[in-house]
């Protein structure tokens, strides 16, 4: 009985990893097959130049630069927002919580971690209808709520990285500063922080990946089909994933369909560099740290 | 300074609970005398002023323990392979293979199944339209299993170093140490793992929306059409305001945050069990 | 570098001479205008809209037109909430919604609304008990209508659309639908789904219908504009626009244009007919 299961651990092992390892080379393949020749520049912007498009004197409408164009003002905003207020918090929780409160919130940042996207864009769509009904016809659903309900979601991220990079600094350079004169925020801002930046470097690449990436809570907040490029924060807006999910549901021909798949691919390919990047700064860091 | 650091840590927790508080707000045309617990037997048929969400909460929970079933077995081998049966400079690049998966978009999951995977099921499974609870529990176990995994890993790798030089002194072969020592030893972690995949299957919208085929039914079999609440909150959401069809798709969010609460408390009490058995 | 400059400046050239020579007339109302016009609701109206659109915005990029679905309900109630500028309808508006909202609804085409099936399916003809026995899931296999032995995959919209209350209305006489249909959210999503499930059965707006999806006629009419337009067809429509209030400023343009010329061809291109 024992070496049988002994045995067959091994096979359930390579087994387990065979199925794993293809699914992810079909996904791969498969997306790479389909968009491999809608892989040009006129992918992006359609027939029109370029340079034109990116200077905003002609409108795209064959092309992804509106959803890339959307997808990145969308990020850019939303990190920006939240990564201010992220690093904050983690740093209370880190230096200045006692240990109550620090339990109390950490426990809500988990819960935070742990809803679904859908339950923040909710939460982004309900805020819409309260605005709504303080000033009326003003404010709908728009680029501005998309990112605040996606700086939401990033959150718990950026406060869990720059939580445990502070509390694993230490103690001997923790209490360097200290012992010669510095106040606890110098200690924080000149000595703490820095040394480990590369780590919050990481988590708040990892965050701009899960933001880029999330469908859920822009398709309540304001992301459409057709757009354009927005021109303000009330305005709505096109994205790369919003723009792969409508494909997949609705495309009308074949060159639609194509673009769905190089849209995919681009997405997939942006996604994958913030990880790498996110994974060989950590890396770094942590050999740094064994040495 | 410290006032500001005080200040953001507050705002985000009050925040977390101001979307609770919002949720039953909104939701409330469903909640008065009691009603919520009879939504949650109902089922849903907005003609006849039924708006139960008892039909989403099968298909959720259908497909995402299905799913869970279906990916634990592939994640615990993977994991078995890059925590200590597979040779060294290969677990690295296990590792490296879960991290990329990880990084995969979920809408690319979706987009890549209805055009490779459903085909598939309509043709050779379920002679129905391939889009059913089956289809999107196996993209939902490749979408989980890098979580899993990484959890499986961290708890069969986070045994003391000496136990495993002790086994290794006693003859033990790698496939030995992993069932008798670093199994036993790193249970609650693996559990962790487990119910983060749970988790993340429940609180998936894309996939079901895409592939599960979002029937109003209560499915019966795996390979029926069902709807689940994520994706009920998706296909709702741009009904009239004042509805009691919009006011039900809060009475989802509720049970998907309540569900998210169980899940973390779930997470913290094995962190203790975790830690008591240390002492 | 500068070769690739000036082949992309003339581009421009060609291509903003080409829409200018062709659209001037029409299009010259929206010159000078300037701001945001946000459209939802309807989905059969999108790709007219999305092509007047195109050209509006190509001809003053000063205006910017957001489309969006949801579907017919949703289209009246967002903008009854002064949430969009426009609201797209496939069904007219409840006398009790346009009194509530103030509503006015303008019709720019007809359209009708037919079933439709994989273009590999035989069964190309259907009675309307049989359309009933469908959708009611008592009629469950191709086989009983004289197609392949398998199971009939029905599809069905999501209850804000204005498409499927026509349909439900005109089409099945208001008979039940199953609770197994699968549900998808648009006329495009409609048309995709049917065109993947050689299986499938579903109803879809009657602009919609091209070479991906074949028609089935109902009680011996085919589902074509001909027979909508003689109204020998009987699930027949209007595409309405609805604003708050009169219609006024870009609105107003916009509806001017779908009525004019230029505009009506953009309508009949994309398989509607279309209205003074």
């Amino acid at each position: 009985m024992r070496t049988l299961l002994e045995k067959s651990v091994p096979l359930l092992a390579w087994a387990g990893f065979t199925v794993l390892a293809g699914a992810l080379a079909a996904i791969l393949g498969y997306i790479v097959m389909r968009s491999w020749a809608v892989l040009h520049l006129s992918l992006l912007f359609g027939d029109v130049a370029p340079i034109d498009a990116i200077f905003l004197r002609h409108p795209v409408f064959d092309g992804l630069f509106p959803a890339v164009a959307g997808t990145f003002l969308l990020v850019l905003i939303a990190v920006l927002l939240a990564v201010p207020v992220g690093m904050a918090a983690g740093i209370y929780l880190a230096e200045y919580a006692g240990y109550r409160m620090k339990s109390c919130l950490s426990l809500l940042f988990d819960i935070l971690a742990g809803l679904p996207s859908v339950v923040v864009g909710l939460a982004g769509f309900s805020l819409t209808i309260l605005l709504h009904k303080v000033f009326p016809g003003k404010i709908g659903p728009c680029l501005l709520l998309s990112a605040l309900a996606l700086c939401f979601l990033i959150l718990p991220y950026l406060i869990r990285t720059t939580q445990t990079a502070l509390e694993s600094v230490p103690l001997s350079l923790r209490q360097t500063a200290p012992a010669l004169g510095a106040t606890k925020l110098q200690n924080i801002c000149k000595v703490l922080l820095p040394s480990k930046l590369t780590d919050i470097l990481g988590g708040i690449i990892l965050a701009v990946g899960r933001a880029a990436e999330d469908t859920a809570v822009i398709m309540l907040t304001g992301v459409v089909a057709s757009a354009g490029i927005p021109r303000s924060l009330f305005e709505q807006f096109e994205a790369l994933p919003f723009y792969i999910y409508y494909i997949s549901s609705q495309y009308t021909n074949a060159e639609e369909l194509q673009t769905g798949f190089g849209a995919a691919m681009l997405l997939l390919v942006l996604c994958g560099i913030l990880f790498l990047l996110a994974f060989f700064t950590q890396q770094t860091l942590s050999r740094h740290f064994r040495r | 300074m410290g006032v500001l650091f005080q200040l953001a840590a507050y705002g985000c927790g009050l925040l977390t609970i101001a979307v609770l508080v919002m949720m039953f707000q909104l939701g409330r045309p469903l909640f008065v005398d009691g009603q919520f617990f009879s939504l949650l037997s109902q089922v849903w048929q907005p003609g006849q002023q039924l708006y139960g969400i008892y039909p989403m909460i099968i298909g959720s929970i259908r497909i995402s323990f299905l799913a869970l079933a279906l990916s634990f077995p592939v994640s615990l081998g993977t994991a078995f392979l890059a925590a200590g049966l597979a040779p060294r400079p290969m677990q690295r690049w296990v590792l490296a293979m879960v991290r990329l998966m990880a990084g995969i978009p979920t809408v690319v999951y979706g987009f890549v199944a209805i055009f490779l995977l459903v085909p598939l099921v309509r043709e050779h499974v379920s002679r129905g339209s391939g889009l059913n609870i089956l289809t999107a529990s196996l993209v939902l176990a490749v979408l989980i299993a890098p979580t899993m995994v990484v959890f499986f890993v961290n708890g069969l790798r986070g045994v003391d170093q000496s136990y495993c030089r002790a086994t290794d002194a006693l003859g033990a072969t790698a496939v030995q140490r992993l069932l008798y020592l670093q199994l036993p030893q790193g249970w609650p972690t693996i559990v962790s793992g487990v119910i983060m995949g749970l988790g993340r299957a429940m609180g998936d919208t894309l996939v079901s929306l895409m592939v599960a085929g979002n029937s109003i039914g209560v499915p019966t079999s795996i390979v029926d059409s069902a709807r689940t609440l994520t994706a009920h909150i998706a296909l709702v959401i741009a009904a009239d305001f004042a509805s009691m069809e919009f006011a039900s798709i809060f009475a989802c969010g509720l049970v998907l945050y309540l569900f998210t609460m169980a899940v973390v408390i779930g997470l913290r009490m094995l962190v203790h069990l975790r830690t008591g058995s240390d002492r | 570098m500068k070769k690739y400059k000036l082949l992309s400046l003339l581009v421009v050239l060609v291509l903003q001479l080409s829409v200018n020579s062709a659209w001037s007339g029409a299009l010259d109302p929206f010159a000078g205008q300037k701001g945001t016009l946000k459209i939802a609701g309807g989905t059969a109206h999108i790709p007219v809209i999305k092509e007047a659109a195109k050209l509006i915005m190509t001809a003053n990029p000063d205006i910017r037109i957001t489309i969006a679905g949801g579907g017919s309900g949703v289209g009246i109630k967002q903008v009854g909430e002064s949430i969009i500028d426009i609201g797209n309808s496939g069904r007219k508006p409840t006398e009790q919604e346009i009194g509530t909202y103030n509503l006015h609804p303008v019709k720019w085409g007809i359209d009708g609304v037919g079933v439709v099936v994989n273009p590999d399916n035989p069964v190309t003809a259907l009675s309307t008990q049989q359309l009933q026995g469908i959708f009611a899931g008592t009629i469950t296999s191709w086989k009983e209508l004289g197609g392949k032995d398998r199971s009939i995959n029905i599809y069905d919209r999501d209850a804000a659309s204005g498409t499927r209350s026509v349909f439900w209305k005109k089409g099945l006489k208001k008979s039940e639908v199953s609770k197994k249909a699968n549900v998808v959210v648009s006329n495009g999503a409609m048309k995709t789904a049917i065109a993947n499930d050689p299986y499938g059965i579903g109803f879809v707006s009657v602009g919609h219908i091209d070479a991906s999806v074949a028609p089935v006629s109902l009680d011996g009419v085919a589902p074509t504009l001909d027979n909508v337009k003689s109204g020998k067809y009987p699930v027949a429509r209007g595409l309405y626009s609805c604003t708050k209030g009169e219609p006024s400023g870009l609105a107003a343009l916009l509806f001017d244009f779908l009525h004019s010329p230029e505009g009506r061809k953009i309508v009949e291109e994309k398989g509607f007919i279309s209205v003074e």
